[in-house]
């Protein structure tokens, strides 16, 4: 699908300074629309969906929210950490709401891999299937995604 | 061949005489002159005009708190403009309630200072300066948490209240190609004026945790602005919960010290909430303090001990604990100081014992 104008705005939104320091792009010089297709285009080949990946995310969120900001042990064998910081960030796409600057850790014990994500990445990923430009500080890479946090076709 | 050539040439020219207008437009309709701001209706000052009214305020040495860089994702500097400000924005609207718009209340980082202004600010804010200081000691508390100890060179002394935070500027490094700011509590004295200290607790790629935990070395040169807040001691006399965790210990520890140095007779309670062992930090000095007030104790509770970690004291999160120990909370004051998450939780059970939220203090900047 080419890139819209509507898709354009979006994409200044993106960009650092406007609503993040680092913006949501990182070094990654597709356009927006690019970007999504590639990601849809991986998440199934991996045989998963947006909706699969975004429910995991937050299934280890709220688990580990019950850690009131220290470390818990959730499904046997991932170390979650939920933390946030003053703030709320709107959405670079438009509509209404704000997302908490909430900090997801999950480290996977068994493989001693980690990953870091936030309550906006879960959003994005959820309603957008956006997970962030190549080099972006909150980059999710579906296979990364997929392996650490052993996400499997339903 | 020659009618050619003119109509290039004149095209030529004419994307010139554009091109030419367009930089004359951008040099000249988007400066802004010398504005003036008249702050609380005394003092003026002449400004260039052109940036946002935090950063303006802030090359005038009036630092407004903020924990965002000033991109409207806080909500944390608010001032009241009178005058000069414009409509207010999109992004302003989610941080201010409809009283506050009402009343003019506006965050300064959205404001453009473009004509003259009249502002108003609380006049604590005249008491924040900023301050060079040299790091003196790093001292590793747990895995993950440090206390970096300062010497305030310029100006070589700060005053400030048990409970309040001040904002450490990290310098452009790896993470950051500009400076940024960080708010963290005082973990101090504050009768001791000449020095501060901080807990800082490592944040996987924070940048500011990852300065302070892995490039910041003795005898490094920072600088901080403050003192902020409005968290703290209260002169009521009610019995005190003070209930923390991680980094959230600072603030409660500085309050104590003020409480043991005016020899206070309230009675305090301090549930301190940590995984397990390696989690708990500064149980020799806390003990000092049950010896050095009169009715204090501090009570730290395990949500997960080890068993290596042979624990006989409290278990289980922090809110169970103090539901279990507290059983009429509707005369006391509360102190919270740790994770949002962990702040909400605590607030609930307090509600549920009874005490109102008017006794409830809190800075909930994690």
């Amino acid at each position: 699908m080419k890139q819209s104008r509507q898709d354009d705005i979006i994409q200044d939104r993106m960009r650092p300074g406007v609503i993040t320091r680092d913006g949501l792009l990182g070094s990654d010089r597709r356009s927006l629309r690019d970007i999504l297709e590639a990601d849809e285009a991986e998440v199934c080949r991996l045989g998963l969906s947006h909706a699969a990946i975004a429910a995991r995310l937050r299934d280890l969120r709220d688990a580990g929210a019950q850690g009131l900001g220290e470390p818990v042990t959730v499904f046997d064998h991932f170390e979650v950490r939920v933390d946030s910081v003053r703030g709320l960030l709107p959405c670079p796409f438009p509509h209404e709401g704000l997302c908490r600057k909430e900090f997801v850790d999950v480290r996977n014990l068994r493989s001693d891999e980690r990953v870091t994500y936030t309550e906006m990445n879960i959003h994005m990923i959820e309603a957008h299937g956006f997970y962030e430009g190549t080099g972006s500080p909150f980059r999710q890479e579906p296979a990364v995604l997929a392996r650490v946090l052993e996400i499997s076709c339903a | 061949m020659t009618a050619l050539l003119i109509a290039v040439g004149v095209l030529c020219a004419i994307n010139t005489g554009l091109a030419l207008l367009l930089m004359i437009a951008a040099a000249t309709l988007g400066r802004v002159g010398p504005c003036r701001i008249t702050i609380n209706g005394e003092k003026a000052l002449t400004v260039a005009g052109g940036r946002s009214l935090l950063a303006t305020l802030k090359d005038e040495h009036l630092f407004i708190p903020s924990a965002c860089g000033g991109r409207g994702s806080c909500g944390l500097c608010k001032v009241t403009v009178l005058e000069g400000a414009g409509t207010l924005l999109p992004t302003e609207t989610p941080w201010l309630t409809p009283e506050e718009q009402k009343a003019n209340v506006r965050l300064a980082c959205q404001v453009k200072v473009r004509r003259d202004l009249q502002i108003r600010i609380p006049d604590e804010l005249f008491q924040v300066k900023q301050y060079r200081a040299r790091v003196t000691d790093l001292a590793d508390l747990t895995h993950d948490i440090k206390q970096v100890t300062l010497e305030l060179e310029e100006p070589p002394e700060i005053r400030f209240k048990a409970g309040q935070y001040i904002q450490l500027e990290v310098p452009p490094y790896a993470l950051t190609d500009e400076p940024v700011y960080r708010a963290y509590s005082v973990a101090s004295d504050p009768a001791d004026t000449r020095r501060i200290e901080l807990e800082i607790r490592y944040v996987h790629n924070g940048i500011c945790t990852t300065y302070v935990h892995k490039h910041l070395k003795v005898g490094d040169t920072v600088t901080l602005n403050g003192p902020y807040g409005e968290f703290g001691l209260t002169d009521s006399g009610a019995e005190m919960l003070c209930i923390a965790g991680g980094s959230g210990m600072a603030p409660i520890k500085s309050i104590l010290h003020e409480m043991a140095r005016t020899r206070s007779p309230r009675r305090c309670r301090y549930f301190f909430g940590a995984r397990a062992r390696r989690d708990l930090f500064l149980l020799e000095p806390m003990r000092e303090l049950e010896k050095a007030l009169p009715d204090f104790r501090f009570i730290p509770a395990l949500s997960n001990p080890d068993p290596a970690d042979a624990w006989e004291g409290e278990t289980g999160r922090v809110t169970e604990v103090v539901a279990r120990h507290v059983q009429d909370a509707s005369q006391a004051e509360a102190f919270l100081c740790g994770s949002p998450l962990m702040i909400d939780a605590c607030i609930q059970v307090l509600r549920d014992k009874g005490m109102p939220d008017s006794k409830i203090f809190y800075d909930k900047f994690s």
